[in-house]
């Protein structure tokens, strides 16, 4: 185990904290790209005005300027809610936001509407031929988006799906700023404390990209199972 | 026989695309059996005609019976719709349709594509669904090709695929679409051949078809279609071969 003066183990925490809230972002920004993909396509005016709302929104308001109004304008509302309780019903009790879920809903609210545009293309982009030889034999658009829609999708959302999450995997920084003890903010302490920025700083960019090449692996491998039936004809010829 | 009740039934269909009206009340019964051959020049409406009948196109008036059940409409704020697009989708699993660009899933196998619907839309077990679909791929000549997928295929292969998997569907009648406009000339043949033995096994069919040969010695009924209405209609030999009209005669003449 590497020492790094004692903050070895601490440091390899924040990893963690890192990845789990990576991943967690990821999934909540996965199903949101989905829903605004959905509703981006779908004929209803509401749905449609909602997530170009919400697409709007996010990509013209820095992370960070979001992830400040998230947590503490939360807090606030949450107070205010609180102190309602407390003055009408006499109930009294306090909620903490806690830097980890708001970390994560922030994230993956933010990267929610980068992955749905990025959806959004790649439903586009499959041919209608295909969704109308569903149709014509009697699946429901359920089953034609399950079976067809979605992994033929996939081909093309991919390339973006893996560069969104490579630049949410980095925003993951930002949870420090909120307080929550990722790698940065642990190393962050470790370097005020014994004034040596490299002896922390480096490790976590290794940690950082050591994530990114394994999930660079995963896209390709990703990639590679959903491109099967559309590659080069002359790859098939033995 | 009287009680069986037919196939397919279709009483002036009308469809509008904006302003424009493309089809101007048709009406056709396809009794079992039959191979009614639609032709006509492109702009005619026969291919919106044969999409209406499995409701790929909302036709704007008219009725649609298949197999005595008679599909409900509605009139909505976007249109005339089906009320119930369950009932919609049972009724399409008895019109396979084949396509002029084959349609083939890309992304599965020829056997994942003919056994997809019967498992998925008609319940059938995996290993029946199987079974029938390696019968029906010896059937078109393509069981060796059972493993490739669409884009390791010609484009006459890809359709004998399609037909495969149109009849795994075990369908009342069968919707073909100008299914051999895009292939090279060469592969046609293979293609027609197979529709042929279908007919002859007594399939309905209904075929929107520029080959006026299989027209003429498969039909059992011939439609020439003119800017949406019906034109001609008949037996082959008398529409094809003694047509009336200096629109079917010209239609019909060589073109060189």
């Amino acid at each position: 185990m590497i020492d790094l003066q004692g903050y070895g183990p601490r440091l390899l925490e924040g990893a963690l904290v890192t990845v789990e809230v990576a991943l967690l972002s990821l999934l909540l920004a996965l199903i949101l790209g989905l829903l605004t993909a959905s509703a981006k396509l779908s004929r209803h005016w509401l749905f449609h005005r909602i997530a170009t709302l919400y697409t709007t929104l996010i990509r013209g308001v820095p992370d960070l300027v979001l992830m400040m109004l998230l947590f503490f304008g939360g807090q606030i509302g949450v107070n205010m809610f609180t102190d309602w309780l407390y003055y009408q019903f006499d109930v009294d009790i306090f909620i903490n936001i806690n830097e980890f879920i708001a970390g994560v809903v922030t994230i993956g609210f933010i990267f929610g509407a980068y992955m749905g545009e990025t959806f959004r293309g790649a439903f586009l982009a499959v041919e209608n031929g295909q969704i109308e030889a569903g149709r014509a034999y009697g699946m429901s658009s359920r089953l034609i988006f399950r079976r067809i829609q979605f992994p033929q999708m996939m081909r093309h959302a991919l390339p973006g799906l893996g560069n969104n999450w490579m630049v949410l995997l980095k925003t993951t920084a930002l949870v420090s700023v909120i307080g929550l003890s990722d790698m940065v903010r642990i190393a962050a302490e470790a370097t005020k404390a014994t004034h040596e920025p490299f002896l922390f700083m480096i490790p976590v960019a290794i940690i950082y990209l050591l994530i990114a090449s394994v999930s660079e692996w995963i896209v390709a491998r990703l990639q590679k199972h959903y491109n099967v039936g559309f590659g080069e004809a002359d790859e098939w010829n033995n | 026989m009287a009680d069986t009740p037919i196939p397919l039934e279709v009483r002036d269909i009308t469809k509008r695309f904006g302003d424009t009206e493309v089809l101007k009340g048709l009406s056709l019964k396809a009794h079992k059996g039959d191979v009614i051959t639609l032709i006509g020049a492109s702009g005619s409406g026969k291919s919106t005609f044969l999409r209406c009948m499995n409701l790929l196109e909302q036709p704007n008036e008219g009725e649609l019976i298949v197999h005595g059940e008679n599909i409900a409409f509605k009139t909505t704020r976007h249109g005339r719709e089906p009320v119930d697009w369950k009932q919609v989708e049972r009724i399409r699993a008895k019109l396979s349709m084949v396509f002029q660009s084959f349609n083939l899933w890309a992304h599965m196998t020829l056997l994942e594509n003919v056994i997809e619907a019967p498992i998925h839309v008609l319940g059938k077990s995996k290993r029946d669904a199987i079974e029938h679909a390696r019968q029906l791929l010896d059937r078109v000549g393509l069981l060796d090709h059972a493993d490739y997928y669409p884009a390791q295929m010609s484009g006459g292969q890809q359709q004998r695929g399609a037909i495969a998997r149109a009849l795994a569907m075990d369908p009342e009648v069968m919707l073909f679409d100008e299914p051999t406009s895009a292939l090279d000339p060469e592969l046609v043949g293979d293609v027609l051949k197979v529709m042929r033995d279908l007919a002859e096994e007594g399939r309905t069919m209904i075929v929107v078809t520029h080959e006026m040969s299989f027209a003429r010695d498969v039909s059992s009924q011939v439609i020439y279609l003119h800017q949406g209405m019906v034109e001609e209609v008949g037996p082959p030999k008398e529409v094809l071969d003694n047509p009336q009209s200096d629109r079917l005669k010209q239609f019909l003449a060589p073109k060189h």
